[in-house]
């Protein structure tokens, strides 16, 4: 009986004493600090079989102060983000776990729109390709952060072509070759897009690579004529039709697209349907 | 042989009754448990990260188990004057040593067994929690956990050289900890000092203790294949070949110099 007694009153001095702890610790200010992360080198070696688990997490203690900062946000309440701090810690996890692929997710999301540290975030998605080789997001990544943000078109459909040969996607090939044609590489877009041909088993997705094929096969022979033309009259034609006035081509190409292949000022050949179904209307190529 | 059977037998019915190791495994159990729960914080890696925090726990209880088991089983027969009165009947000391070793061996492998059959429970059912790109393969998983027991087994086999070299209880404990983490860092080391950064930072004589380490000291980061597991790289099978063979001759060679010492040591 005394147990019992004894029991309850244990029991009921917990249940009153949790509750107001619980809503007291609820008020107490947060630290919103990511703290110190020792150095890769160091917790590789402290670590011993517990890498992958030291590494992720590091990474989950970002992802956690992340969110605190969001939500401090959300809620007005001024804090300033400790984005060295972040990135070195990821850093840290992708030396502990290169396989990890929160780490490139989290810098892709974090690190781009809002910091604008695209050049490091690319060199993390470079290290993380070596690892996943079979991940076709990682490439894609980089390959949109070439594009997008640094304008290197040549680097962009370079990491397109890997992510639409891991994917097998074919909006990937396209944005790839588009790229390649924005970069002045047509005739590697054109081998791009035939070895994505031969891989291609629906209907639709070949008849997609064609037109493309198509498309800057058509570029390809104008920008030699034009490249003829330049060498020997020393300036690039005044428009495409000279080039069939003057016998370099015997008639203009039609653009599988719908819109009319023209020459620039430096002697470039374009179209004005950007390579896109919609290109006529759309300001970015992209 | 028959002295073996009975010493094996005797000391796996001790471990199994022992109530210190029951908590244990209730508490390495509990951790299972909150693998799901845990690996759901992931971003995109629910299935990777609830097999990785399931091999860390594994890890983590062999590591416990193969210290109690190899630095007290030998250690408690002596502070207690058990061994006096074990060795005064017609066994042979390296009998009692290898019947010892054996059923610690047995014991953590068994551990490794059950583990295993919670830990397809707690993975599977992470997995189909998020639908990862990469499959779950459960050969990788099994070779990972047969090899984290093979390299506790190594483990449990230092403490016990330990345990038999000195009387006090803080050298074995102490000892086995420190050969662990330097064993684990030795192979980090090695390939460092033979990187062309690593040449020029570290001293000669620094390059030349670190290569006495890491051929002295066991290695135990060979036998780590997380990282095969939770990504489901394909499994170097002449590796884990030549890790095998060095495990069995490298804890041969421990129980081996723990025999001789032990059939020289006198009890008082």
């Amino acid at each position: 009986m005394n147990r019992l007694v004894l029991t309850i009153i244990l029991l009921t001095a917990y249940i009153a004493i949790t509750l107001p702890l619980s809503a007291s610790l609820k008020s107490r200010p947060d630290l919103v600090k990511l703290g110190y992360t020792p150095s890769a080198e160091v917790l590789k070696y402290i670590t011993a079989d517990q890498k992958l688990l030291a590494a992720q997490w590091n990474v989950l203690k970002v992802l956690f102060y992340y969110g605190t900062l969001l939500d401090k946000w959300r809620h007005n309440i001024p804090v300033a983000a400790e984005y060295y701090n972040m990135y070195r810690t990821i850093c840290v996890a992708a030396k502990l776990d290169p396989y990890n692929i929160d780490i490139y997710y989290f810098a892709q999301a974090a690190f781009t729109w809002e910091v604008g540290r695209v050049k490091e975030v690319n060199a993390l998605l470079e290290y993380g390709i070596k690892y996943r080789t079979w991940d076709w997001y990682l490439p894609f990544f980089a390959g949109f952060n070439y594009g997008y943000f640094l304008h290197d078109y040549k680097q962009a459909a370079k990491y397109l072509q890997r992510a639409a040969e891991l994917s097998g996607q074919q909006y990937l090939a396209t944005l790839a070759a588009r790229y390649y044609y924005q970069s002045d590489s047509t005739e590697m877009g054109i081998a791009f897009l035939k070895t994505m041909l031969k891989q291609a088993s629906d209907a639709r997705e070949r008849r997609m690579y064609q037109l493309r094929i198509q498309a800057l096969s058509a570029i390809k022979y104008l920008q030699d004529a034009v490249r003829k033309y330049i060498r020997d009259n020393g300036h690039p034609p005044r428009d495409l039709k000279t080039l069939v006035s003057s016998g370099y081509i015997e008639k203009l190409p039609r653009d599988p697209y719908g819109g009319h292949f023209y020459v620039d000022k430096n002697g470039k050949v374009k179209t004005t349907s950007k390579l896109a179904l919609h290109g006529k209307n759309s300001d970015n190529p992209t | 042989m028959q002295h073996f059977k009975l010493i094996f037998s005797a000391t796996f019915v001790a471990i199994k009754r022992d109530r210190l190791l029951h908590a244990l495994a209730g508490a390495s159990l509990l951790l299972f448990l909150l693998v799901p729960v845990i690996s759901m914080f992931s971003m995109r890696q629910v299935q990777e990260l609830a097999i990785t925090l399931f091999l860390s726990s594994l890890s983590f209880t062999l590591l416990i188990f193969s210290i109690l088991l190899g630095v007290f089983s030998i250690w408690k027969d002596i502070e207690k004057r058990y061994i006096i009165s074990v060795l005064s009947m017609p066994i042979k000391r390296r009998d009692y040593l290898l019947g010892k070793f054996s059923a610690i061996a047995l014991f953590l492998m068994f551990t490794v067994c059950l583990m295993g059959i919670i830990g397809y429970g707690t993975i599977t059912f992470a997995a189909h929690q998020y639908q990862s790109e990469i499959p779950v393969s459960w050969p990788n998983i099994f070779t990972a956990m047969l090899m984290s027991g093979a390299k506790y087994i190594l483990l449990a086999a230092v403490a016990l050289l330990f345990s038999v070299i000195s009387t006090s209880i803080f050298l074995p404990i102490t000892g086995t900890i420190g050969i662990f983490l330097a064993g684990s860092a030795t192979q980090g080391l090695y390939e460092y000092i033979n990187s062309g950064s690593g040449a020029q930072d570290i001293s000669l004589t620094g390059q030349y203790v670190i290569k006495a380490l890491y051929y002295l000291l066991p290695n135990f980061s060979a036998f780590d294949y997380q990282v095969y597991a939770a990504y489901t790289l394909a499994l170097p099978l002449d590796t884990i070949f030549y890790t095998v063979c060095y495990w069995l001759i490298y804890t041969s060679f421990l129980l081996f110099c723990a025999s001789i010492i032990f059939e020289k040591k006198e009890f008082r």
